[in-house]
């Protein structure tokens, strides 16, 4: 079984990955806060917000601006176990992890508030280093929660849609719609042939035999892949596709959005003023 | 590799932005003048493929596995440019659309793996498999080798962002604001794990996918000449 391993874990992640993919879809579809606004005025505040949260040197304020993330998950009706989960697990916590050694004296060197023995080895914990790595943590949860509060109340073609208000090159935007759709077809043809391995291989008898494998399905994707974009592009000229996208869809922005877009000028202006003035 | 939101402080982050603008531009300039209007989904192939290349568990000795950038690949298969593209795509659709946050360290992330890894790799791959034939040993054991340098290139580069953030962000009373670890610390972390560990990943993955193409179709791996033609 040990051997299996890794079939086990891609297998174990594709399945996360279009599990996840379909809750943030029933997610963006409902009535809520988020869901409602502009595509680009909220695109447009959350970049404000987590510029605020980038500039900030006040603790008080990057733990309000995460009580804020909350508030906004509960308003538009996103479960708080939910986004708990999907905003602590995997780089918050991954982020808390390598912050620990920063708490100690040999790291950050400072006011001593504890000491330790650990293994035989006297540790000094400092007021600077708990600061720190309180800072990075709170810092990086914080703006993995702005972006999850984007992507889980925002359908992706109005998100990309969005980017071309903002003058994003079309060749970018028109890959990034396209890939995405791929993406799901990569996940799909992958998780397929794991199956297929496992169900008739069993097991893998070395770690070198498993490199092959992994090696030959990428080499495999990318072949299938290749021959696929002669038909992509027909399907796309067939649909009257001329070398320009067109945009079916307009945006309409109401007070709620400028108020919301001011708002977030305010948080933003507010960070800056701490940071700059106070300081 | 990939950089998350909190680690790099405003000015790195802006930094890396300005410096990719240009090479974001001259990219798009680039597939626009050489890539035909029917090789578009290619861009966006190549984008999925290597947002894809990272979910597949390679096998390492000692039971455990690790996964693959694969941006030395996407520029071996799509050619420098095409690749910058791709990656950076696949990179925003990450951050973007999937929530894995990273949207103010897109420029750094850009630098490190679109920019760095992809035109790295992919010129120590062809000055070194130089004019020998396409299905030649010589080119796997190059694009392995491209791979290897390529990340750890990258990782070196993704290390000294994060070791001088203690000295262009640090508070009155010395505590830092962002990665708080130092070039001493985060330079050995970085290239430690990624010299012995993920350098050899891609390495295999990228030596492995070239071996397996010569073999079943080795056109796939002058389709780069065809895309820049």
């Amino acid at each position: 079984m040990k051997r299996n391993n890794f079939i086990e874990r891609s297998l174990v992640g594709t399945l996360v990955f279009l599990k996840e993919s379909v809750f943030s879809d029933d997610y963006a579809a409902r009535r809520a806060f988020l869901q409602g606004l502009d595509p680009r005025c909220k695109l447009a505040a959350i970049l404000m917000l987590l510029l605020a949260v980038m500039f900030s040197r006040n603790i008080y304020f990057l733990a309000g601006m995460y009580a804020l993330c909350l508030l906004l998950a509960v308003s538009s009706s996103i479960r708080l176990g939910f986004f708990l989960k999907r905003t602590w697990v995997f780089i918050p916590l991954f982020s808390l992890f390598i912050a620990v050694p920063a708490i100690f004296e040999v790291f950050t060197p400072g006011q001593a508030v504890a000491r330790l023995q650990l293994f035989g080895l006297s540790l000094t914990i400092t007021r600077q280093g708990l600061a720190s790595a309180g800072f990075f943590f709170i810092r990086v949860l914080t703006s993995v929660s702005l972006c999850v509060l984007l992507v889980l109340t925002t359908r992706h073609y109005a998100l990309l849609k969005a980017l071309r208000f903002f003058k994003i090159p079309q060749v970018f935007v028109m890959t990034a719609g396209m890939c995405y759709r791929y993406i799901y077809l990569f996940i799909e043809i992958i998780e397929n042939t794991y199956l297929a391995i496992k169900s008739r291989v069993g097991t893998v008898p070395s770690t070198k035999k498993g490199q092959m494998v992994v090696a030959w399905n990428i080499g495999g994707l990318w072949q299938r892949s290749y021959t696929l974009h002669n038909q992509v592009y027909s399907a796309m000229v067939s649909r009257g596709y001329t070398g320009e996208p067109r945009d079916m869809n307009e945006f309409s922005a109401a007070g709620i959005d400028f108020l919301w877009l001011g708002t977030a000028f305010l948080i933003l202006g507010l960070s800056l003023w701490q940071t700059y003035y106070l300081n | 590799m990939h950089i998350p939101d909190g680690y790099l402080g405003p000015a790195t982050s802006g930094v890396m932005y300005v410096l990719m603008l240009p090479v974001w531009i001259s990219a798009s300039k680039m597939a626009k003048k050489t890539l035909k209007a029917k090789q578009v989904p290619l861009l966006a192939i190549g984008a999925a493929f290597s947002f894809v290349i990272m979910m597949f568990n390679v096998p390492i000795p000692g039971g455990t596995t690790g996964h693959a950038v694969g941006a030395v690949l996407v520029a071996i298969l799509l050619g420098p440019w095409a690749a910058c593209i791709a990656v950076t795509v696949a990179l925003v659709v990450q951050a973007l659309l999937f929530g894995d946050g990273g949207i103010t360290a897109i420029g750094a992330n850009c630098f490190n793996m679109a920019f760095i890894e992809v035109f790295a790799g992919y010129y120590i791959y062809k000055l070194i498999s130089g004019k020998s034939a396409t299905a030649s040993g010589r080119r796997v054991i190059v694009a392995g080798i491209a791979g290897y340098i390529g990340i750890n290139i990258a990782s070196l580069s993704a290390a000294i962002m994060f070791g001088i953030q203690p000295l262009l962000h640090r508070a009155a009373d010395g505590q830092s604001l962002y990665c708080p670890y130092g070039l001493g610390v985060a330079i050995p972390a970085m290239l430690g794990e990624h010299m012995l560990v993920f350098g050899w990943v891609e390495a295999i993955v990228t030596a492995l996918v070239v071996k397996y193409l010569q073999k079943q179709d080795p056109t796939l791996l002058e389709a780069v000449e065809e895309v820049s033609r």
